[in-house]
């Protein structure tokens, strides 16, 4: 990881030091910002190869956004199908199932012969940027590594799904997007909210606000309750079918809304409704 | 950059692959020649290339081309060695079906 704080610093006083040309210095890191640019805005994200491959630049050297997330620092996993050494780059063409990408990492002048090469048919990681030249797309590569354990292959596409998912589906975490409350959860559950409907049906914005320090089960099963709309409030085995959430889960879920003060329990200890303010 | 993607399958998922080129991950169960017999969710049967190094019990990652009585002409193989996860690589296979925006092209 030596060799990605080098370049950050390298850049940075490109930057800092002379106004004007420090724009065209920063061009490699896109027009973002200009020349204040806030490296607390570093992103690093797992991605498929698709997902770059699928990315329209809106304009030749634009930042990479995927899933509507500026994204600057990328990971990707995949195995080597062709490697081509430069005189002072190494150049890999890395597939991982869902396309195929050029990987370029930099010879270490210092390091000489000692920087590590990869064959034909090993998986690696790679951490890197992505970088546009002359409309040919590949990644400028900070740091790549041969992966020892294969699991690890899989482990970064569900991340990448993951990341994906969560940046898609569970917008709604800080109740700026009360339509897709509680989205994002797994599988099972996704099917409640392909309407969109228990957000923006039965509860309004400012609930959602108060809802928004519960964890998403909480909030699964607040939406529940409050589209079920019974006197008698729902009871644990109606909520368990109706979100998919298991007993235990519910349990916690309720506690914690009942602590928030959002819910209250009707006939018996298992059967709750929404608290109307 | 290419835009070509070999779709991670199981042996439910080869019926649908006919004629195109896949990845299996499972674990070799029996070595006939240039046969192989490997678990991925059910038993595939896969044609060798005389580059392939497999081991019996051994996980292994298979690419090739799905032929039309579903066995697997291999293009290329992958020793994985003995710690594989198989549950992990036939749920990976599940998910990159259900979201296939970040897997495939079609």
């Amino acid at each position: 990881m030596t060799s990605y704080g080098g370049y950050q610093q390298t850049s940075y006083g490109g930057q800092g030091g002379n106004d004007g040309g420090g724009f065209m210095g920063a061009s490699q890191q896109g027009s973002q910002g200009g020349a204040q640019r806030n490296y607390a805005d570093d992103t690093l994200r797992p991605l498929t190869i698709k997902q770059l491959v699928d990315f329209k630049e809106p304009y030749p050297n634009s930042d990479l956004v995927v899933d509507g997330m500026l994204t600057t620092q990328v990971t990707l996993v995949g195995h080597v199908r062709v490697v081509n050494p430069g005189a002072v780059h190494i150049t890999y063409r890395i597939d991982d199932g869902t396309g195929m990408i050029d990987v370029k990492k930099w010879i270490d002048a210092d390091k000489g012969e000692a920087t590590p090469r990869f064959g034909v048919d090993t998986y690696v990681r790679v951490y890197g940027k992505l970088q546009s030249f002359n409309g040919k797309r590949s990644i400028a590569a900070h740091y790549i590594r041969a992966i020892e354990d294969f699991n690890e292959v899989n482990y970064h596409l569900l991340e990448a799904t993951y990341v994906h998912l969560c940046l898609t589906k569970a917008a709604s975490a800080d109740g700026q997007a009360p339509q897709q409350g509680g989205g994002g959860m797994d599988a099972g559950g996704d099917g409640m909210f392909v309407d969109g409907g228990y957000g923006a049906g039965g509860v309004g914005a400012d609930m959602q606000a108060r809802l928004s320090p519960c964890s998403r089960n909480g909030r699964t099963v607040f939406n529940f309750l409050a589209n079920s709309a019974t006197a008698d409030g729902a009871h644990l085995n109606q909520v368990a079918s109706g979100t998919g959430l298991s007993a235990r889960d519910i349990m916690s879920a309720t506690e914690e809304l009942l602590g928030h003060a959002l819910i209250y329990t009707t006939d018996d200890d298992e059967t709750w409704a929404v608290l109307e303010c | 950059m290419e835009a070509i993607a070999n779709p991670r399958i199981t042996c439910a998922y080869l019926n649908s692959y006919v004629g195109k080129n896949v990845i299996v991950v499972g674990k070799v169960i029996q070595l006939r020649g240039d046969e192989a017999l490997i678990d991925a969710d059910g038993n595939i049967t896969a044609h060798l290339n005389r580059e392939a190094h497999l081991s019996a019990g051994n996980g292994v990652q298979i690419i090739g081309k799905v032929n039309p009585d579903l066995s697997i002409k291999v293009l290329s193989s992958l020793d994985l060695g003995t710690s594989v996860d198989y549950n992990l690589a036939n749920s990976v296979v599940e998910i990159s079906h259900q979201h296939r925006s970040l897997f495939s092209y079609d």
